[in-house]
């Protein structure tokens, strides 16, 4: 079943609506094995809703998602075997503690006892939870839900990492090693597709930027070739968004708001 | 005290209790009219019982027997402050315990400008919206019509007056038990580190039960009118006791002794002054209280491999049914499953120990036994099974995300909700046995009875709770559609007593229950037996309607 394809993620002609809304456009994508590719765009631009689709928790209502050579609706259990998700605000178990529930993930995800030991603990001292694992979830600030859903979703090794702004709420020490993290799972054939609004995050960890407006894709390439679509050479990611999806207008929303 | 900041938080309490019990409303401003419906038929509704009693009174022909009405119904005007009172702390409470397992609180934002003081009086007087209030209404239609007839106007605006007061008591006093709960609660997690778990489960099984005892106890027939006697009574005993003060405020007046009347009067005032400042500083002091993180265990791993794995289930349905036994002894929200199962023991008991409104106990009969052993199972494995998916709530991304397929989820989710089921039929039965001590052969086939119960309704309503799940969080976890809970309830039923049936008719042949037929006899075993056919065609079928319904809730996962 497994395509020699060297596209991790391919979307064809993918479009969702919600009632009247669009949230995805007929989109087109391709995401290479062992790349990390950043989505970008506005509240509502259907950059969530494009992470869920591949996953196979949302249905397209037309086109096709290929996941690791793998069609999602006809294999979604093989497909989520092989994938990391975080969504965007995670929801955890509150009643189970840190550590029972990275147990529960590990047992989903059929991992043997002694791989999961080490995994925990290893990621419990990396990402300086140690000394909360037995307490309850629901007395976790929000920085350490968040690094929990990480570890969870790190846990299983997967072949590809769905992440929704998986650094909101770290602090710099974590935000730093999920980086670092990230970047050496490339190395080993990991793909990661993130979606994020920090445009510093997206341009210092991405191979590549989709930039999405209103469900479709406006701009997809490195730096370079976002800053050729835009026609702002030298400039950084913040100038080339804000050009892209034509918000760079915001001197009179300000004057407006003093007034 | 801002009084427009007071009537604001009262409309945004009660805007959110009634999202609480479910009603699901589109609008901020909306027509109230249904509210004022409810209080319009209360009044109504009391002043046709005040003609009708007033009608009677006037129309009795004999003085002995119009004397004793007279005192009759004055006695009962001076005890209505204390009964109004204790209602009210049980309606009170009632709605507390509704609001338990609210994710979000009901608390106004702090950072806003509102006092403690408004707060506190504005959640005191939105406990009382509602039926409390209809009940109220409909007390002081019944009193003032009554009055007219007995010629007790005056003493009845003094009654009414005295009502009004009591319901404020009643609902300052849930406001402070409630502070104090949460503080207690918190103070005794801390102390009891890793047991606080085991001492969440059981203080509040503890309080349920200690609450419906006390509730089937005040509201049953024969023990309100008991408690009617026993607080005219006990009134003038204990009178230095707060509680009662109004009530002495209204006995003094009948006696004609105007100073004690003015005493117990500033007495009461001062008293509800009190109650109120003191729910306001337990507000102030703890209100922004947090309770402290339970720790389950000190970061030792330890995976659970072993038992569930012998029984065939794979790690990932043992993970999930570990989950869930965690999830309904830990979470607050959950606990309510245990109160029909906890209401159809206690019921019985009561019965038979007397406490329920009789004053002598019963005789152990089967009927009691029959109650006890196969009703709170099959309760369970219904609503188990109604709320097993719902329950995930918000955190259901999880399984849409995770390799987890149709069978092994039904097959987790069932097998837990027969285990959790058989527990509380094997707890109910012993306790059954022990009091009833039923024969060898009744209490087997009960048992058996039970034990298809479970089977068959667990699956009939797990397929349902699959279909209606509905995972909404805000401002209360709902779990299943009312609309489904409702259906699958009354086809429950039917079920039951389908399964059942072979063995009512098996008790109606050889008289167990007495009715005016006489039917051919049926051999207990061949009753259970044919019992147990239908009930395992009944598990059969559901159960693969259940394996559908997840199909299709794993294919069209949408979050």
């Amino acid at each position: 079943m497994v395509s020699t394809d060297e596209s991790a993620v391919k979307l064809r002609k993918v479009a969702k609506r919600y009632a009247d809304i669009v949230a995805v456009d007929y989109i087109d994508l391709d995401v290479k094995y062992g790349e990390i590719l950043g989505l970008l765009g506005p509240n509502g631009s259907g950059k969530s809703t494009t992470l869920k689709m591949i996953l196979g928790l949302v249905k397209p209502d037309s086109g096709s998602v290929d996941v690791l050579g793998i069609n999602a609706e006809d294999d979604p259990v093989a497909v989520k075997r092989q994938v990391g998700y975080i969504p965007e605000s995670p929801r955890l178990y509150e009643f189970l503690t840190g550590l029972e529930y990275l147990d529960f993930i590990g047992d989903i995800y059929g991992i043997t006892v002694m791989e999961k030991k080490a995994r925990i603990e290893e990621y419990f001292e990396a990402l300086e939870l140690e000394g909360r694992e037995g307490d309850m979830i629901s007395s976790y600030s929000q920085g350490m839900k968040q690094k929990t859903a990480l570890i969870s979703a790190f846990l299983h090794k997967p072949k590809l990492l769905l992440l929704d702004e998986p650094l909101s709420g770290l602090d710099p020490r974590s935000a730093r090693i999920v980086k670092d993290l990230l970047r050496k799972l490339t190395v080993q054939g990991v793909t990661t597709i993130m979606s994020t609004h920090i445009l510093e995050i997206a341009q210092a960890m991405c191979d590549r930027i989709a930039i999405m407006y209103e469900g479709r894709v406006l701009a997809l390439g490195n730096m370079k070739e976002l800053r050729q679509k835009a026609r702002l050479p030298g400039s950084d990611l913040e100038d080339i968004f804000l050009r892209l999806t034509g918000t760079e207008d915001v001197r009179e929303v300000v004057e407006a708001l003093l007034k | 005290m801002n009084w427009k900041n007071v009537l604001r938080l009262i409309s945004v309490d009660v805007k959110a209790g009634r999202l609480i019990r479910g009603q699901r409303l589109r609008r901020y401003r909306e027509s109230k009219i249904f509210q004022y419906l409810l209080y319009g038929g209360a009044c109504v509704l009391g002043l046709a019982i005040g003609i009708g009693v007033g009608s009677f009174y006037a129309g009795v022909a004999g003085q002995a027997l119009r004397d004793l009405f007279y005192d009759g119904a004055l006695s009962l005007f001076i005890s209505f402050p204390s009964l109004v009172l204790i209602f009210g702390i049980v309606f009170t409470m009632m709605g507390q315990i509704q609001r338990m397992g609210v994710r979000y609180s009901i608390q106004p934002p702090y950072w806003l400008p509102i006092s403690w003081g408004e707060h506190t009086l504005a959640s005191t007087l939105a406990n009382l919206i509602g039926i409390p209030s209809a009940f109220l209404i409909l007390l002081i239609s019944v009193i003032a019509t009554v009055s007219v007839y007995l010629g007790q106007v005056p003493l009845a605006t003094l009654t009414i007056f005295a009502l009004l007061a009591s319901a404020f008591i009643a609902s300052t006093t849930t406001e402070i038990f409630r502070i104090l709960q949460v503080r207690l609660i918190g103070a005794v997690y801390k102390s009891t580190g890793k047991a606080a778990v085991w001492v969440r489960f059981l203080g509040s099984m503890l309080f349920l039960i200690g609450f419906y005892v006390v509730y089937f106890a005040f509201t049953s027939g024969a023990g309100s009118v008991a408690l009617i006697e026993a607080v005219a009574g006990a009134q003038q005993a204990v009178w230095f006791v707060p509680y009662v003060w109004l009530g002495m405020v209204l006995a003094a007046f009948m006696s004609g002794l105007l100073v004690q009347t003015v005493l117990f009067s500033f007495a009461s005032l001062l008293f509800i002054l009190v109650l109120f400042y003191v729910a306001v500083k337990l507000n102030t002091r703890f209100g922004l209280y947090e309770p402290p993180a339970i720790t389950v265990s000190r970061g030792v791993y330890s995976p659970k491999v072993g038992f569930l794995g012998k029984l065939g289930f794979s790690s990932l349905e043992a993970a999930v049914m570990r989950k869930d036994f965690k999830a309904f002894t830990r979470r607050r929200e959950l606990m309510y499953v245990f109160i029909t199962p906890l209401v159809f023991m206690i019921m019985p008991l009561m019965q038979y120990f007397g406490i329920y409104g009789t004053s002598a106990a019963v005789e152990p009969s089967r009927l009691i036994f029959a109650l006890i052993l196969v009703v709170p199972g099959a309760i369970m494995s219904v609503i188990l099974g109604l709320i097993i998916i719902g329950e995930e709530g918000e955190s259901v991304w999880l399984f849409f995300s995770s390799p987890i397929n149709a069978r092994s989820l039904v097959k987790c989710k069932y097998a837990f909700v027969i285990i959790f089921s058989f527990v509380v039929m094997l707890v109910c039965s012993v306790i059954g046995i022990l009091i009833t001590r039923p024969s060898p052969d009744i209490a087997l086939a009960l048992l058996i009875e039970s034990i298809l119960l479970i089977f068959a309704l667990g699956a009939v309503s797990l397929g349902a709770g699959i279909k209606g799940a509905d995972f909404t969080e805000v401002p209360r976890p709902r779990m299943v559609r009312p609309l489904t809970t409702l259906v699958y309830m009354l086809l429950c039923l039917v079920l039951a007593l389908a399964i059942f049936s072979p063995l009512l008719l098996h008790a109606v042949a050889v008289g167990y229950i007495p009715l005016p037929v006489s039917l051919p006899k049926m051999d207990l075993y061949i009753a259970v037996s044919i019992s147990a056919v239908v009930a395992l065609v009944v598990a059969f079928v559901f159960y693969r309607i259940a394996l559908k319904n997840a199909e299709e809730f794993l294919l069209k996962a949408e979050i």
